[in-house]
């Protein structure tokens, strides 16, 4: 135990920076998971170093619950991956950049309006986001069609209009 | 800034895994995968190599070496294949040399789950479900990163500042060395059960080690880590779409 493990180190903040870097520039949603997973290493490895390092095994402890969670984000991100491939029929994240809130323009319109209105007292304040409004959901999503029991409980605004026009009143239940 | 101008060494190194990996990474134009995958992994090979090394012998030298070659090839070639089949399989090299180093560092199990887990269960995953939903060769969206020069360098400007905090760290700093003294005092922790005479010390890396860290020490985080997968299994169930059979 006497010998030394920077060398460890350095490779776990390595492996862990180059999967930060696939993380950022890969556009193909499973390739970004598969990133996270190699980050997860570089942080398993850093782990495993430093316990050493303190003679402890309480990183390798730490380690296993890395590879729980692993685990677990594995088959919740691939789930969460397959739904987004069914509505975009690709695996390109940045078909999705514009995902946002409801009630919220896209920035690129709002920075034009900007541009292009000249008067001086014109002024624009940012608009929060209204939380808590149920997003419009497609009749073929997981849980499309679905009512929702409790939608009088929160006050809501009655003028408020969830989903998409037409949609509202849809009963349809999805058979599972 | 003292460090860049005292480790000279180090930021050429940098320096060409950030060419490496622009090689690698950039437009179709200026693309040369293999010569890139090399100079980065060469370069970065080369940020290593002012840390003290592992292992007492020549043996032990070579494993780490080999195991830090596999590691960074892998991942280097994960981020920058154009195929994601490919980069999937180059993701399986890159656990499998990380699962060496665990058994260099004393993890024999936790380099066996490792494996078991990735190789086994989240690799062929991907694998599946990459070829349920990409059936017609590659698309345009792989082939173009997204942004590749301002992210390897920032990339670096993040690696820096790790390499360099990690030069003013030292393994056998005086709290590490009186931590290990006092784990290797404390010997024996428990008295040794009836029937097993000669109760050897607590070895760090032994299964019976982990596994008493594990339940004694981390008793409750085992049981919220047990209902964590649960929860996973559950909302992986209902999140998953459900389609005819055939489609996807």
């Amino acid at each position: 135990m006497n010998h030394s493990h920077d060398a460890y180190l350095a490779l776990g903040a390595i492996l862990f920076v180059i999967g930060g870097l696939g993380f950022v520039t890969r556009r193909n949603l499973i390739l970004m998971l598969l990133c996270t997973e190699l980050m997860l290493h570089g942080v398993s490895l850093t782990l495993l170093a430093f316990g050493h390092i303190h003679g402890s095994s309480s990183g390798q402890a730490f380690t296993v619950f890395v590879l729980t969670v692993a685990a677990c984000e594995a088959g919740i991100g691939l789930a969460l991956v397959l739904s987004l491939y069914q509505r975009a029929k690709s695996l390109d994240v940045s078909l999705w950049s514009s995902l946002r809130d409801p009630g919220i323009d896209l920035p690129e319109e709002e920075f034009e309006e900007l541009a292009s209105s000249d008067d001086e007292a014109y002024q624009e304040f940012p608009a929060l986001t209204t939380a808590g409004v149920r997003p419009t959901i497609d009749a073929d999503a997981p849980l499309g069609g679905q009512t929702w029991p409790d939608e009088q409980d929160y006050g809501r605004p009655e003028s408020f209009v969830y989903g998409p026009p037409g949609k509202s009143d849809s009963t349809q239940k999805t058979d599972y | 800034m003292p460090f860049l101008a005292d480790n000279l060494f180090t930021v050429l190194m940098l320096f060409g895994a950030v060419v490496g990996l622009w090689l690698a990474m950039a437009q179709r134009r200026f693309q040369a995968k293999r010569l890139g995958v090399a100079i980065a992994t060469f370069s970065l090979l080369g940020v290593i190599l002012p840390f003290d090394t592992p292992g007492v012998g020549a043996v032990e030298h070579f494993q780490f070496w080999v195991c830090s070659i596999g590691a960074l090839v892998g991942g280097v070639s994960m981020i920058s294949s154009r195929d994601p089949v490919h980069g999937a399989l180059w993701f399986a090299v890159a656990t499998i040399s990380v699962c060496g180093l665990f058994l260099m560092q004393a993890a024999p199990f936790l380099a066996a789950a490792t494996v078991i887990v990735y190789a086994g269960a989240i690799i062929v995953t991907f694998l599946f479900v990459m070829m349920l939903a990409q059936q017609n060769g590659v698309s345009a969206y792989d082939r173009n990163p997204r942004g590749p020069t301002m992210a390897i360098l920032m990339s670096a400007v993040v690696l820096v500042t790790m390499i360099a905090a990690l030069h003013d760290f030292h393994g056998d700093s005086p709290m590490a060395l009186a931590d290990r003294a006092a784990r290797a005092e404390e010997g024996e922790p428990t008295a040794p059960p009836e029937g097993s005479a000669a109760e050897t010390p607590p070895k760090l890396g032994a299964m019976h080690t982990l596994g008493r860290s594990l339940f004694v020490d981390h008793l409750l985080a085992v049981e919220l880590a047990g209902t964590l997968l649960l929860i996973a299994t559950v909302g992986a169930i209902l999140l998953a779409p459900r389609r005819a059979t055939g489609t996807l």
